[in-house]
This record gives structure tokens, C-alpha cells and sequence, in this order.
């Protein structure tokens, strides 16, 4: 613990004069009760072992009812969740909310735009709203544009919502017991669930600056790594896979990406390693976490990840890790977490530090 | 002056049923303006186009729908009253009681205090149509009229004490009535203020005068400030606000829509004429109310304009506001007027507006005013520092002021200054205290008078709740602070809103599902039972460890008390998933932390055991909670006896047999190592002693078939294998000492409830370890002596279970008790706990709320008003015009006045009976033919204007039939002419009869007048109560 070496409580500002974004609480949801993974071999006829070893997944939740494939919640629903249980943590006013950013790949319809059926579950009317298109970085995107939003000076109060609904291609029809473990992943690694914070321009509540938001395109001429497909009335007949990734590329892509990301903030924000108290790394898959944890080195920092309890559920990621966060943060403390998105190679990150 | 909050809305307008479908309409610039009703006036009949004499211009205006709707079984109005009364009267009553909810105060909980009532009201149709047919005027016309009437209402039906008055100031009467109730709470006069004002369009006398005098709009339609305006169109509607002085709302956690800052009153004096508006006047009441808010015009951001949409008015107006913004940098005040989407609500229209502008500061966003778009040129309202909202305006986040003018026809101003409700942060938190609380879910409480009532409302609170995503915990709390007082109570637990939506729309469609879960209020005993060995499992209670932090600090404290001598925490036996839970030395503190916690969490929540029993080692638990014993030596006790026990030599053991205690008493008395342990009902008897002295019991109780199983235990429980542990014991529990307890308890030791003073003392639990556990006895007695509720305190529910097998009671002691267990198995949770809560709720419990919540959850949430039952309509003809001859030979009724009050035929018999006529073919035989019944029921039919099958002889005259003084003279008459050949009643001996039909009934079968004029008649039934036939309404 260090909760003294950063110098003043807060400088009320960013170094360059512009103005601050402070994070006052995180809500998250996450549909139903956890699907262990001798469920899930159950249910798909895949080997629980290899679930185990190969992904590192523990439990996962889905918004589909495993035995029925009923739809149980809609991504809509579990954004609005979220977002109310941060909207009625102390210090927060669903009345201050000024605009709403959502962040998903996995909306529940193309129109209307998710984020305004969320609005709508929390009685929000007459204030912007936006709807980032996109995997992993789409949280830390949805970040970027509210922290920017509160830097203008024309907003005070605004929500961020990050959320997926993965178990829209999780085809319980399917017999996997033949099919290849590049196949099998899929159906394996990921979740369902939403997670949304408010942001202030004054420090409120859990009073956390968000002192640093990377979002960056880095994928110029490079082969997608992930590619989730939508079908329309003339295609929807045709033979395409609806999820494909490149299994290969990511490993050995995010890794190098990752490590990057770390020194671009910290060089940013001037921070040395050792000052971090935690450290959010990119949450692909239990194993794949680890693995990517020890090439970023960071061993002072505490590790907070998730992914092994709640399956990749895409958006929702950050805010789970932040909720988790939140819990041991003391004043004066510094995080920062690092996200990839694979698809077209998306750098992404935050900083955050506790006043 | 000092701020006031308004901290409580309700209204209905055209177009707007209610608040939130107000500001929908708002929002998307609605028109509310419509044709002319057929029930109001039959519209062509006054029309002409170009405003002839005694016709208007217009068959349009802003008309409410169902005006004619009023629940006055809700508020104990006899039809007959309720057809008399104003019907502007009957939509205010229904308005305030909706109101008040959302103020989030029960309305019941306002009886007898201070709370003032203030209307503001101008049009007095329903007087002109009835108080001019004087053979018609009764008693019940002459309090169905006038504008004091209107706030007295208020204040008689929710009893409160306050100053009540209306005002009649004309087109500012409401906004007027809120400066006098501003003023009324700033001086300290009442605590808290209910607001009005109400307009109804009974006849075209006003649209005749608005076209007569110019004033009227062709199309019915208000467009303020806009170049298409044209002139007045009639509104109708009402609204209420509840105020109170924003320190004591921010002191009791009400959520406040806006704040008034200031208001002014004055009058234009001797103008232009005296209904021409008066820009000086105008100008200066605005200064004024600026000044007593001490706000300087810049700081004004909009103003909801009087703005009627006449070239005069509208340009007074102008001129008044831009003397004091024509001077403004940056942006011109934003300005806008309500009329356009209503038209003029006249009496209303200050409410109105008050509405508008605290629910536009409450949602950050002023409506667009309808017309704008069309701006008048020659307002100029730019130099005037001006400009129409001509789409909607999003406040900026901090604070906002906003002005609101009403301007009256006879030259009375009002102006009032608001500002947006202080942010959350500063609002004190609601129900500070208790810092602990939390049953692990939600409970969610209505009532409502009647079943039906209840049903309406649970559709109500489901549609809602599944509309709009709001926190479950502060919306339960604010629903069992707010929906409360009613006979019929629902109660459900809930630990997410998607399954309370559920719950609850379940219940209002399955009869079967509300039946479960409502009940009516009745006297409450509970009993406690605490369970012994043989109930505990691992993980027991850890679902309700996990949901429910008062469980949680319960458990802790009995795992503190524990820790000294177990050194282990008790939990980790409770919690793991091994057999440690069954080593006896850990099973009995468990049972003992798991019971006292589940006790002590109960009483927390506010479920007061009247009587108590205890399972064997259950009695530790329920001694402690009973006041026998403190927390620490129980604690002590229960310790040193698991662990004593536990170092006892296994080999002894349990056989659970299905014969009588007798018949094994005999078996054993020759077996020195085995005597009978428990005795759990008359076929229900565990013996515990030696194992190979068992197994040939065994053998032999086999042969002559009855059934026997062996128990898993560790050891011989309550045989003579235990006295080697006896002594030891015996020396700790002198230590301990012990009480008598406070509650009435049960001893399975001795088979009965204990005697006064009897205490639980070293002796007792000395004893207690070898004595058979008397279960049937004692809870035999505990059952005799008539608990409404078993509550199972233990990780099963065992004891219940037995209980129930120990037969049915007697009919006379109310039947078998209903039974709850909190915990149902490895499984359950909050929600059982909350469920527990909820089913003693509905049978009458009073529960301490706030400890069922976590502190962050008690605050108040709004909730959907009571919604009122709509069939019930009262109504009079609409007036129609006369030949131009006049009234007609046959004395057809003629134009206003003079109108008739004739009831309008409907489909229930109470609204062709208005008159309180009530056609003979409707009279069902409800009498049984006693003449005496038939005559009693027919006069209180009559007198009432009830329906006769409506009429039952439980029902009571004032609480269930709403009769007063005057009622029961009429009755006394009606008696006395049908019954005693007039012969008169004694007043004296009548009155102390009077409380129900039936003893009304009783009393003239008894009276000698009655006997001589009805001696023709057959006389049928007990002369105490109704006749055979006459059925009980059961509401």
C-alpha cells in the first residue's frame, strides 16, 4: 500500500488545465445463476477437463435459459440493471444524468440503438445518448467519450455502459462432441452481462479520477482477428459462420499489445510500475489472462480480473474488474487497466486514482 | 421569505389522466382540446358562428375525461350524497388523496394533524343547476355546493384540522390559493399544505360570455403569444400539491419536485374597466414576488405565462415582463404557457401551471408552448427580452429559477417564484437510526379497502413497476410507508422488480395466487419454536448469512459470545460442507447461534414472540430470547454441553418408533441403558440408551410390526448414558445461573408451560439432559393456548411438521395456527425471510420497515397513486337549449337556470336512484319477508340511494354507508312512517341502536310501536338478528 507518494489529494485537474472526469460508482448485472462448467459439457457434449485446462473458465452467466433457450433478458434489460445499481449508489441522482454512452458488440436490435430502450427502463428522456459499436474496447470507448464529454465543461453527470449478450450464438441445437477445439471455444468462453458507471465533473462518491482514456486503432492493413457477422433478409440463408476468430494471431498478438498499452499510460501519466496498486488486465479467458498478467510484469500491483467467474462477456469486462476494484481502494491509490479488442486490433485503457 | 417544497403532485387534464401522462402530453405538445362532450352541453344548441346573442363561437374546449366518476364507497359517501355533490368536489377528494401519496405520506397517518387545505375554484355550475330547482334542494344538495365545501371535503375526509378555505380570485384563484398556503406554512399556521384547484364546464354560460365579450377563441384553443392566437378556449381539469417548508421535507427524506421561493398577491384596483388586465399591476406584483424570493430578473431562466391567447392580455403580459427583462445580456428568458395544450382551466389554471413548472424543474426540461412556432410579431418579444419556447428547453445542470403568473378577470395578480429542488447530495438521508437492517429482499405491502380495490391497484403497481426500472428496495420501503391503512393487506417478497411485476400481476389476475398472499388485519399471537438436533445440515442458514445483513450481525454476535469456548468460530462448522456439523459439540452451538439469530432477526423486523418453545437443546435459543438467559451465558451453556457430550463413549444410540409413549414405557422398564428420550406426538416416541439393549428392542418391535429407525446420532441424547457428564454440566450451569422467563414458554422438559416464577435455572438445565424431551405435552399446551402463527426459528422446519401431526384443535380455539419457517433448507435465502414477513404483514403484523432494509434503501421512491374504482358515476342532465318559446306546457325542463338535477340513466341501479328513488322492480327479496328487515333496508336504501341488494345487516350506518346527523333524521322519518304508522321514535333510545343495519333491525323487532303496526304482518327469524335470506355483503 502507498497511499501518500502521488503528491496532492487531487490538482482538481488535469496538468494541461483541461478538466477532470471522477468515476462516483459502478453497477454491474449478470443474468441468472452461474453456469459451472460441468453444466456446460453437459449441455454441449464438450469435455469439462479441457474447459478446465485449455480456457481456465470457471462459471459463466447466460441471459438464454441453458435448458429451454428461452431468452430470459435482453441486453437492454441487463444495461438497465447495471446502470440503476449504479444510479442508487450514495451520491448518485438518476435525475443528474445528463447524457448515456453504451458500449456493446451484441446489441438487441440495429434500430432502435439499444441504449435507448436502456434510457427509456430508467425514465431518461431528453439527453443525448450514444452507441459505440464494438468488442472489447467498447467500454474503455464509451469511457473516452464521456470523460471527454465532462471535459468540454457542458456536462456534469453522465453514465457509461458497457454490456454484451454472447449467448446470442450460443446454439444449443448443435451436437459439438465432433467439433474442433477452435470451434469449441466459442461456445465455451464466453458470457452474457453488463456493467455501466456515472461519471462527475466533481469528485462524488467512490470519488476515483479517471486520469487517463486510451483508445486507439492500430489495425491499418491487418487481418481481422475476430469477426462476428449479421445476417439480413437476402443473406441470411447463406453459409457464413457467424463468429469466426483467429485463435493464433490473438494469442500472439494481444500479449505484445497489452505490454504496450501499460507503458503508453504510465509514460502518459509520468507513473513509474512500482506506484501501481492494481493492475486490470485484459480479460480473454482465465488461462489467457494469466498468461498475459505475467508478460506485463507488473508484480507490486495487485491483479484484479474476473474473467474466470463471470466468461468473457465482452463490454462488460471493465466494469466488473472496476466493481471488484472499488472494493479495496483507499485513498491515494492508482490503477490502471489495459484492454484489447482483437477484431480490428483496438489499443485500449484507463487510469484511475482514488482521491 | 423561506422556501417551500412541493413535495406532492397529482392531476388530471384534458388529454392527462394523470401526472405522468401531463407531462407526456407536455412533452410532445398535446392537444387537449376537443368537441364539445353530449354530457356537458348539447353543443349545437348554443353554436353560432358568428356569435349571436346567447350562443358562443366555438363547440370545442379542453374537456377531462369522466368527470362524472367518483369512488364514494372509498370515502364512505352514500350515492345519494355523492350524487348531490359537485363533482368538482368529487375529483378534488380523489386528487388530494392521490396527491398526499405522493407526497409519500400514508394519507391515513395526516388524521387529526394540522395540515391546511387550500382550493382555488370559480366555477359554481353545478350550484347554478341545482340550487335553482328548489324542490329538489335537499340537505344532501345544500353540502354538495359551494366553494368552501370544496376544501372542507378535504379536510373532513382525511380529518385534518388545518385552516380550510377556498378562494375565488377567478382566473388566478389557484395560484392564489398556493400564495395563501405559503404563507400559511411560513408563518407557522399548519406543518404541511394541500393546494387545489379545480374547473369543470357544467354548461356554455362562460363560452356565451367569453364570445359575447370578444374574447373567445372559433376553435376552442388557447395560443399564447402566437400570431395565430384568436382568443380564450375553456379548460377543464384539477390539481393538487402537497407543500410543506423545505427544511421539514428534507428533514423527513421527501422528495422534492421544485422549491417556491416567493410569492405575490395584488390587485389592479380601478383600471381600464375591471376586467381589463393591467400591465402596471402586472409589472409590479412580478417585482414583488422577485423581490420576496430575493432573485434579481436575470436569474430567471423561463417564465410559465398566464398567456390566454388574447391581443390584450397576452400583450400586457409582454410589456409587464419586459420591464424587467428587456434589459438582460446573453439569452432572453424563456416564456411559454400551458393553456395551449388545455386551453384555459380557469380556476385550475394556476395549479396548472404551478404543475407544469415544478415537474418541468424536476425533469430538467421546460415543454415547448404549443403555437410558438407561429410567434406574434407585434409582441416584439425580443426587445422584451423574450423569446417563445417553441421547442423544449433542457435545463442546465445546478440550480434554475422559473417565474409563474396568474392573472384574475376582476384584476387579482398572483406571481410566484420557483427554483429546482437542492441536489441529493445536501438532502438529509430519510429514516436515520438504525445503522443495521436488512431482511436480504424486498417486501411489498398494499391495502386497499376491498378485495376488488386491491386487484385494481395490484394491476396498477405491476404496470408500473415493470415500466420503469427503479431501485426494489425504496420502492418496497416507500410502499409500506405509503400504501398502508387499509382493511385488505398484500404482502410479497420480492428480490428483483422483474419478479415483483410478476408477483404482483399474478395476484391481480389469479385468485387463487391473491389469496395466498392478502389477507385482513386481525389480532396476532405468535409463537416461536426452536429446533433441536436432528435439523441441522451444512451450509445450514448461509443463503440467509449471505442475503440479510441483520442475520448476519445476529449470527456474528452469537458466534462472538460462542468463540471463548468453542475457539473455533461456529460458522465454519455451519457453513463447510463436512460432517463437523454433526459432531454434537459443534451441532449444538450451531443450533443454539443459528436459532438465536433467526430469533433475534424476527423480533429485529418487529415479530414479537408471545409464546415460546424450544426443541431440546432448541430451549438454549429460546431461553436466551425470552430473557431467561443473557447471550453470553447461554452461549456458555450450550458449549460446555455439546462438548461434554461429544467426550461421553460413542456406542449409544437412537431409535425413532411409531407407538405410543405408554405401551414403551412398559418395554423399557426393565432396560437399565435405554429409557425413552423423546416424545414428539402420540405415535411419535424416540428411545436412546444402549445400542445392543436398542437393536433387541428393535428385533422385537419388528416382529410385532411396528415400524421403527434408527437415528444417526453420536450418542445416547437424554439417557441414562449421559449422567457421566451430568456433574461437570451441573457445575457450569451454576455459573450461568438463570431467570425466569418474560414470554409465556413451554418446557419440553416438563411437558407444560412454566409457572410464574418457575425459572430456567442450573437445576432446570441440569435436568434437562437426561429427562425425556416432552414435545407433544408442551406444545399441546402451547397450541391450547392459541397462537395465530407458528414461527419455526431453526435450518428446517421440524417442530411445525410435528405440531401439525398432533392433530387439529378444537374449532372453537380458531383452528390449527398458520405456520412460517424462514429457513426452508440448504437453499433458502432472503427472499424466505422477507416471505415470513410478508405473510405475518397480511394477518396483521406491524413491522419495523425500516429494519428490513438497508440504510442506503430507505428512501423514498414515487410510486403510482391509488387508483380509484370508476364504477361509480354521478352526473345530472346536460343542458339542452330551450324552444325560443320558453319552457315547454309539459314542463319539459328549459335552459339553465333552472335546470334540472335529473340523475342520467347508466348501467347500475345507484345512478338512475340519485334521487334516492329506487324503482320497486329492483328491489330484490334481500328482506327474507320479515316486513321489519324489509321496511329497514328499503329506508336505508332510500335515505342512502344504495341499491337494495347492496345492502347487508352487518353493514355499519357511518363507517361502511357514510350516514351523518342529517341522514339519520331522514331515516328516523322514513321508519316512523313505514313501521310505527308514525308513531315517534325515542331519539334517545334510537341513537346507541344505530351502529350496524342489523341492530337498527333488532331494535324496532323489539320496539312495542313496531309490533303493533306490523302485528298483520308474519314475523320470521330470532328477533336479535336479520331474517333468513338476508345475505351479508361481502366486500
Amino acid at each position: 500500500m502507498n497511499g501518500t507518494h502521488h503528491g496532492p489529494a487531487d490538482p482538481g485537474g488535469r496538468p494541461d488545465g483541461s478538466r477532470q472526469a471522477y468515476l462516483a460508482s459502478v453497477g454491474t448485472a449478470l443474468p441468472g445463476d452461474p453456469v459451472d462448467n460441468a453444466t456446460l459439457a453437459k449441455t454441449l457434449g464438450v469435455n469439462e477437463e479441457w474447459i478446465e485446462h485449455f480456457i481456465g473458465t470457471r462459471t459463466r452467466h447466460f441471459a438464454r435459459d441453458l435448458g429451454t433457450g428461452e431468452v430470459r433478458w435482453s441486453l437492454a434489460d441487463l444495461c438497465a440493471q447495471a446502470a440503476q445499481r449504479a444510479l442508487s449508489a450514495p451520491g448518485c441522482d438518476p435525475d443528474d444524468v445528463e447524457f448515456v454512452v453504451l458500449g456493446t458488440a451484441t446489441p438487441d436490435t440495429l434500430m432502435p440503438a439499444t441504449v435507448n430502450h436502456v434510457a427509456d427502463q430508467l425514465g431518461l428522456d431528453q439527453v443525448p445518448t450514444f452507441q459505440l459499436q464494438s468488442g472489447c474496447a467498447g467500454a474503455v470507448q464509451a469511457l473516452s467519450v464521456a470523460r471527454s464529454m465532462i471535459a468540454s465543461g457542458e456536462y456534469r453527470t453522465g453514465l457509461v455502459i458497457g454490456g454484451d449478450v454472447c449467448s446470442k450464438h450460443l446454439d444449443l441445437q448443435r451436437d459439438l462432441s465432433g467439433a474442433a477445439p477452435g470451434d469449441l471455444v466459442n461456445f465455451v468462453l464466453f458470457g452474457d452481462g453488463a456493467g455501466a458507471a456515472v461519471l462527475t465533473a466533481e469528485p462524488a462518491g467512490q470519488r476515483v479520477a479517471v486520469r487517463e482514456v486510451l483508445n486507439r486503432f492500430t489495425g491499418l492493413g491487418r487481418e481481422p482477428g475476430q469477426v462476428i457477422e449479421w445476417f439480413g433478409l437476402a443473406d441470411r440463408h447463406e453459409d457464413r459462420q457467424a463468429l469466426t476468430e483467429d485463435y493464433k494471431a490473438i494469442e500472439e498478438s494481444v500479449p505484445v499489445m497489452a505490454v504496450e498499452i501499460l507503458w503508453e499510460l504510465l509514460g502518459e501519466l509520468d507513473w513509474q510500475p512500482e506506484e501501481l496498486d492494481y493492475l486490470l488486465p485484459p480479460q480473454l479467458s482465465g488461462r489467457m489472462t494469466s498468461l498475459i498478467t505475467e508478460r506485463l510484469d507488473v508484480p507490486s500491483a495487485t491483479e484484479i480480473s474476473c474473467v474466470a467467474d463471470t466468461g468473457n462477456n465482452g463490454n462488460a469486462l471493465p466494469f466488473l474488474q472496476i466493481e471488484r476494484l472499488l472494493e479495496g481502494m483507499t485513498a491515494g491509490q492508482r490503477a490502471l487497466a489495459v484492454a484489447v479488442e482483437s477484431s480490428k486490433w483496438i489499443k485500449a485503457g484507463f487510469a484511475l486514482e482514488k482521491i | 421569505m423561506g422556501p417551500v417544497a412541493v413535495v406532492g403532485i397529482d392531476c388530471r387534464f384534458p388529454g392527462a389522466p394523470d401526472t405522468a401522462g401531463f407531462w407526456e402530453m407536455l412533452m410532445r405538445s398535446g392537444d387537449g382540446v376537443g368537441r364539445v362532450p353530449p354530457q356537458r352541453w348539447a353543443a349545437a344548441d348554443f353554436h353560432s358562428a358568428d356569435g349571436a346573442e346567447g350562443r358562443t363561437n366555438t363547440t370545442e374546449g379542453g374537456f377531462i375525461a369522466d368527470p362524472d366518476v367518483f369512488d364514494n364507497e372509498f370515502f364512505t359517501v352514500s350515492p345519494r350524497e355523492a350524487a348531490a355533490m359537485d363533482p368538482q368536489q368529487r375529483l378534488l377528494l380523489h386528487s388530494a388523496w392521490r396527491a398526499v401519496e405522493d407526497s409519500g405520506v400514508a394519507p391515513h397517518r395526516l388524521k387529526g394533524s394540522g395540515t391546511g387545505v387550500f382550493v382555488g375554484i370559480m366555477s359554481n355550475e353545478w350550484a347554478q343547476l341545482h340550487l335553482t330547482d328548489y324542490p329538489r334542494v335537499t340537505a344532501q344538495v345544500g353540502s354538495g355546493n359551494g366553494y368552501c365545501m370544496t376544501a372542507n371535503r378535504i379536510s373532513y375526509h382525511l380529518d385534518l384540522k388545518g385552516p380550510s378555505l377556498a378562494v375565488d380570485t377567478a382566473c388566478s384563484s389557484s395560484l392564489v390559493a398556493t400564495h395563501l398556503a405559503v404563507n400559511a406554512l411560513l408563518a407557522g399556521e399548519c406543518g404541511q399544505a394541500i393546494v387545489g384547484g379545480v374547473n369543470l364546464a357544467l354548461t356554455p354560460a362562460l363560452s356565451i360570455f367569453y364570445t359575447q365579450a370578444g374574447l373567445s377563441a372559433p376553435d376552442g384553443r388557447c395560443k399564447p403569444f402566437s400570431s395565430q392566437a384568436d382568443g380564450i378556449g375553456r379548460g377543464e381539469g384539477v390539481g393538487t400539491v402537497v407543500l410543506r417548508r423545505l427544511e421539514d421535507a428534507l428533514a423527513d427524506g421527501q422528495r422534492v419536485y421544485a422549491v417556491i421561493r416567493g410569492t405575490a398577491v395584488n390587485q389592479d384596483g380601478r383600471s381600464n374597466g375591471i376586467t381589463a388586465p393591467n400591465r402596471w399591476s402586472q409589472q409590479e406584483v412580478v417585482a414583488a414576488a422577485y423581490r420576496r424570493a430575493g432573485v434579481e430578473p436575470s436569474d430567471v431562466a423561463f417564465t410559465e405565462g398566464h398567456g390566454t391567447g388574447t391581443a390584450l392580455g397576452d400583450m400586457m403580459e409582454v410589456k409587464a415582463l419586459g420591464h424587467h427583462h428587456a434589459g438582460r445580456t446573453g439569452r432572453p428568458m424563456a416564456l411559454g404557457s400551458v393553456k395551449g395544450n388545455l386551453g384555459h382551466t380557469e380556476g385550475a389554471a394556476g395549479v396548472a401551471g404551478l404543475i407544469k413548472v415544478a415537474l418541468a424543474l424536476h425533469h430538467r426540461t421546460v415543454p415547448a408552448s404549443r403555437f410558438a412556432a407561429k410567434e406574434s410579431a407585434v409582441l416584439r418579444l425580443r426587445e422584451q427580452g423574450l423569446r417563445l419556447l417553441k421547442a423544449p428547453l433542457r435545463l442546465p445542470a445546478g440550480t434554475t429559477v422559473a417565474g409563474l403568473s396568474s392573472f384574475g378577470m376582476g384584476g387579482t395578480n398572483a406571481h410566484a417564484v420557483l427554483e429546482s429542488a437542492p441536489p441529493a447530495a445536501s438532502r438529509a438521508p430519510a429514516a436515520a437510526g438504525k445503522d443495521t437492517g436488512g431482511a436480504g429482499a424486498g417486501v411489498f405491502t398494499l391495502t386497499a379497502p376491498t378485495p376488488e380495490a386491491l386487484r385494481r391497484n395490484l394491476r396498477v403497481q405491476a404496470d408500473a413497476v415493470t415500466a420503469r426500472r427503479v431501485p426494489l428496495g425504496a420502492l418496497c420501503w416507500t410502499s409500506n410507508h405509503v400504501k398502508q391503512g387499509h382493511r385488505h393487506r398484500f404482502a410479497v417478497a420480492a428480490c428483483d422488480t422483474r419478479e415483483l411485476s410478476g408477483l404482483l400481476r399474478s395476484a391481480a389476475d389469479d385468485e387463487e395466487v391473491l389469496k395466498r398472499h392478502a389477507g385482513t388485519a386481525a389480532g396476532q399471537r405468535l409463537a416461536f419454536l426452536f429446533t433441536g438436533q436432528g435439523s441441522q445440515y451444512a451450509g445450514m442458514t448461509a443463503g440467509l448469512y449471505r442475503d440479510s445483513p441483520l442475520y448476519r450481525r445476529f449470527l456474528d454476535e452469537a458466534e462472538a459470545a460462542l468463540l471463548p469456548y468453542t475457539h473455533t468460530p461456529v460458522r465454519e462448522a455451519m457453513f463447510g460442507t463436512g460432517e463437523e456439523i454433526h459432531r454434537t459439540e459443534w451441532t449444538q452451538p450451531a443450533l443454539f447461534a443459528a436459532g438465536y439469530a433467526l430469533g433475534a432477526t424476527l423480533q429485529a423486523l418487529g415479530a414479537r414472540p408471545e409464546l415460546v418453545l424450544g426443541h431440546s437443546v432448541g430451549e438454549f435459543a429460546a431461553a436466551c430470547l425470552s430473557g431467561a438467559l443473557p447471550l453470553e451465558g447461554a452461549a456458555r451453556l450450550v458449549a460446555a454441553r455439546g462438548r461434554l457430550m461429544q467426550r461421553l463413549p460413542a456406542g449409544g444410540g437412537m431409535l425413532a418408533v411409531r407407538a405410543s409413549r405408554e405401551s414403551l414405557e412398559e418395554r423399557v422398564a426393565d432396560e437399565p441403558w435405554v429409557s425413552i428420550a423423546v416424545v414428539n406426538g402420540p405415535e411419535a416416541v424416540v428411545l436412546s440408551g444402549d445400542v445392543p439393549a436398542l437393536e433387541q428392542i428393535e428385533k422385537e418391535l419388528g416382529a410385532e410390526n411396528v415400524r421403527t429407525r434408527r437415528l444417526t446420532v453420536s450418542h445416547a441424547f437424554h439417557s441414562p448414558l449421559m449422567q457421566p457428564m451430568v456433574e461437570e454440566f451441573a457445575e457450569v450451569a451454576r455459573e450461568v445461573g438463570g431467570a425466569a422467563p418474560r414470554v409465556p414458554f413451554y418446557s419440553t422438559v416438563l411437558g407444560r408451560r412454566l409457572r410464574d416464577g418457575e425459572a430456567l435455572d442450573a437445576g432446570y438445565w441440569t435436568s434437562h439432559i437426561a429427562a425425556p424431551v416432552a414435545y407433544a405435552d408442551a406444545a399441546a399446551a402451547l397450541l391450547a393456548d392459541g397462537p395465530t402463527h407458528l414461527v419455526e426459528a431453526g435450518p428446517q422446519p421440524t417442530l411445525t411438521s410435528l405440531a401439525r401431526r398432533l392433530g387439529p384443535r378444537a374449532p372453537e380455539s380458531g383452528g390449527f395456527p398458520a405456520v412460517a419457517a424462514p429457513v426452508k433448507g440448504a437453499d433458502s435465502g432472503g427472499r424466505e425471510l422477507a416471505a415470513v414477513l410478508a405473510a405475518l404483514y397480511k394477518d396483521g403484523l406491524e413491522p419495523d420497515w425500516d429494519a428490513v432494509y438497508e440504510p442506503g434503501e430507505r428512501h423514498q421512491q414515487r410510486l403510482a397513486p391509488y387508483e380509484f374504482s370508476a364504477e361509480h358515476r354521478y352526473w345530472t342532465a346536460a343542458p339542452v337549449r330551450a324552444p325560443a318559446s320558453g319552457p315547454g306546457p309539459d314542463g319539459e325542463p328549459g335552459v339553465a337556470p333552472g335546470q334540472a338535477a335529473l340523475p342520467v340513466p347508466g348501467t347500475r341501479a345507484e345512478e338512475s336512484s340519485a334521487q334516492g328513488v329506487l324503482p320497486p322492480e329492483q328491489a330484490p327479496a334481500a328482506d327474507g319477508g320479515d316486513p321489519v328487515a324489509g321496511a329497514v333496508l328499503r329506508a336505508v336504501g332510500q335515505v342512502g340511494g344504495y341499491p337494495l341488494a347492496e345492502l347487508g345487516p352487518h353493514q355499519l350506518l357511518y363507517e361502511d354507508l357514510g350516514f351523518d346527523s342529517v341522514m339519520v333524521m331522514e331515516l328516523k322519518h322514513r321508519i316512523e312512517e313505514e313501521l310505527t304508522d308514525g308513531d315517534e321514535l325515542d331519539m334517545q333510545e334510537l341513537l346507541p341502536r344505530l351502529s350496524s343495519v342489523g341492530d337498527l333491525i333488532g331494535f324496532l323487532r323489539e320496539h312495542p310501536a313496531t309490533a303493533t303496526a306490523t302485528a298483520a304482518g308474519t314475523s320470521t327469524g330470532p328477533a336479535t338478528g336479520p331474517g333468513p335470506g338476508i345475505e351479508e355483503r361481502t366486500a
